[in-house]
């Protein structure tokens, strides 16, 4: 609403005659140094290392990345990609790893943000409570779970070997079966947070008469919700379901820390898997190549993140 | 929302009990996946290392005591004198990353917000779009990047790092702010003879003091977290920040369990106080861009 007012008031010269855009920009050139570091440092250490990486995607390099000695190979780095096995498996890694910590972690944090809702003694500390796991370092949050799941003196298989429910202290990071929610698990713990807050706004914008009008009206506390709440929750949930996808498809420290990868791959996400094939492994090409795929998916991902952003301000604008 | 609450009270109240329970279950449950594994990480840093390789385990420790903190905290032995260093380096890093960020993204996020300059709507979307793509993505190159300008472990490196992946969130945040402050302050200014940097200087900036604040609070626990920059860029030891300098530690100290929890607690506090402390900038911060009032 006031970049609408904005708009008429700085730049009304603008309208008198349509110039060209050379002119305009010409005419703005005073705007351009207040975003200019910003885009230099941008440029520096954005745009420079993309074209580095698709660059250095074509080429064998040698182990100490003597970039003189690199070798054309063509597309051999993205065809062995496609062809091994390894590459599948990361990949319904990463697909599980993403779809489930996002979605168990927007629901968490939807259904947080709900039962925050309504104003009690005590909600503030709780909210805090809740929202630490985010804030804290996730090297350490890593190393405390690790520590929960230890497979001799873990607490949550000490407390499960007590409770009867199983006879001796379960492996979780230990088996490929149970690695992967396990780790979903700790992620899950540091992401909730995020989609509570979000939430938590979202649920300020809902118009409170109407929800009283609703319930004048009969409506059921479920209808409420469906019909009014939900409804108005569109906007903020897209962005935040984006955010937490786009997040967890790029997390690598809770597996790197915790697992490494392991067991046999089982815990492997594209991220670690490039880092191991980068700077275990020395292949620098193969992860190069790795990295121009990953770009592509993202730019894919980017354009629905734009599109929704764009949408929330376009509603701004227009109201 | 008390006066909605005092007003719905007569109605239906079975249906409205029924969600309320279900909600006060849910909070329980969420209470305790949040806080166990930090009570445990607390409780397990004041065991001794005996104490905590039991099984079953010490539920409570049954003589809690303070060696972990001691060791790690006193400068007079090898272990203290590492972690007190990360500890400093860690801080180094995260109050220049933050300096840098506002200083840059001030401007940028003003003009974001009030300019209208041709190419506005690709820049802002091109500096948001650098939040999609990981790390490891620019590792390479920029490792390349650094050792042409010799900035190979240095701290340079990692603040010239931070701040591009702290300058698209912060600008982004800032622009919130920058959007709901009314223009009519800067026009009125403009109209006493202001020029345009002097109403944005004098005028906007002070009253954007909220945004900054929990811009500056992003910045500094985005840089204070950050692992894998620094896990590739820095070898020398006495180089490291906490994240990386305590993971080498404890690869090589697998079973001092007290130790590294009492590590991660340390590690933790700056974060968490920041947080705590400044928690009404941080929240309203990170919904003022998604939101709009």
């Amino acid at each position: 609403m006031t970049t609408v007012a904005g708009h008429a008031g700085l730049s009304r010269k603008h309208f008198v005659v349509q110039p060209s855009l050379l002119q305009q920009m010409w005419t703005s050139r005073a705007d351009y140094l207040y975003v200019l570091p910003a885009i230099v440092v941008m440029l520096v250490v954005i745009a420079y290392p993309i074209y580095y990486t698709i660059d250095l995607s074509f080429f064998k390099t040698p182990p100490g990345l003597q970039l003189r000695d690199k070798i054309f190979v063509g597309v051999d780095n993205y065809t062995s990609i496609l062809s091994s096995e390894v590459f599948w498996r990361v990949t319904l890694n990463t697909v599980i790893w993403t779809v489930a910590s996002t979605l168990i972690a927007f629901v968490l944090g939807f259904g947080s943000a709900l039962a925050l809702h309504r104003d009690f003694a005590g909600r503030a500390v709780l909210r805090a409570i809740l929202i630490i796991p985010w804030v804290i370092s996730a090297v350490a949050a890593s190393y405390i779970w690790k520590w929960m799941y230890h497979s001799d003196f873990g607490l949550i298989g000490a407390v499960l070997v007590q409770l009867g429910i199983v006879d001796t202290q379960p492996n979780f990071i230990d088996n490929i079966y149970s690695v992967l929610p396990s780790l979903i698990v700790v992620n899950i713990w540091r992401e909730f947070p995020f989609a509570m807050i979000m939430m938590m706004a979202g649920l300020q914008t809902v118009p409170e008469q109407l929800l009283r009008a609703a319930r004048v009206d009969g409506a059921s506390a479920w209808q409420r919700f469906w019909h009014i709440t939900l409804p108005h929750m569109a906007g903020v949930s897209t962005v935040t379901i984006l955010l937490l996808a786009v997040a967890n498809f790029n997390s690598f420290i809770i597996p790197w820390i915790m697992t490494g990868g392991g067991p046999s791959n089982a815990s492997h996400i594209w991220i670690t898997h490039i880092y191991e094939l980068a700077f275990g492994r020395q292949r620098w090409g193969v992860a190069a190549a790795y990295s121009v795929l990953l770009f592509i998916i993202l730019m894919s991902l980017g354009y629905f993140y734009v599109r929704a952003l764009s949408a929330n301000e376009k509603k701004e604008q227009g109201a | 929302m008390t006066s909605a609450s005092q007003i719905s009270r007569p109605r239906s109240r079975k249906g409205v009990d029924g969600w309320r329970w279900t909600g006060r279950f849910f909070l329980v449950f969420m209470i305790l996946y949040t806080a166990i594994p930090m009570v445990w990480m607390l409780l397990t840093s004041i065991k001794s290392g005996f104490a905590a390789m039991q099984f079953p385990p010490q539920w409570w420790p049954s003589e809690p005591t303070l060696a972990s903190y001691q060791k790690l905290l006193d400068p007079q032995n090898s272990v203290g004198q590492d972690f007190l260093r990360f500890f400093w380096n860690s801080l180094f890093v995260s109050v220049c990353t933050t300096i840098l960020a506002v200083l840059v993204a001030v401007p940028a996020a003003y003009a974001f917000s009030r300019f209208r300059f041709p190419g506005r709507r690709f820049l802002f979307f091109a500096v948001l779009l650098r939040n999609m793509f990981p790390a490891v993505i620019f590792l390479v190159p920029l490792f390349i990047l650094m050792r042409v300008l010799g900035l190979v472990n240095t701290h340079g490196s990692l603040i010239l790092t931070y701040l591009t992946f702290g300058l698209p969130l912060a600008i982004w945040l800032l622009k919130g702010f920058y959007d709901n402050i009314p223009i009519q302050l800067e026009q009125a200014a403009r109209i006493d003879g202001a020029t345009r940097f002097q109403a944005f200087l004098l005028i906007v900036t002070p009253l954007s003091v909220p945004g900054i604040i929990a811009t500056a609070i992003y910045s500094f626990i985005g840089a204070w977290n950050e692992y894998i920059y620094a896990a590739t860029f820095l070898t020398k030891n006495d180089q490291l920040t906490l994240p990386v300098g305590i993971q080498r530690f404890f690869s090589e100290n697998t079973t001092d369990f007290p130790g590294l929890m009492a590590a991660s607690f340390i590690m933790s506090v700056p974060v968490v106080v920041l947080f705590l402390v400044l928690q009404k900038y941080f929240v309203r911060a990170l919904t003022e861009g998604a939101v709009k009032h």
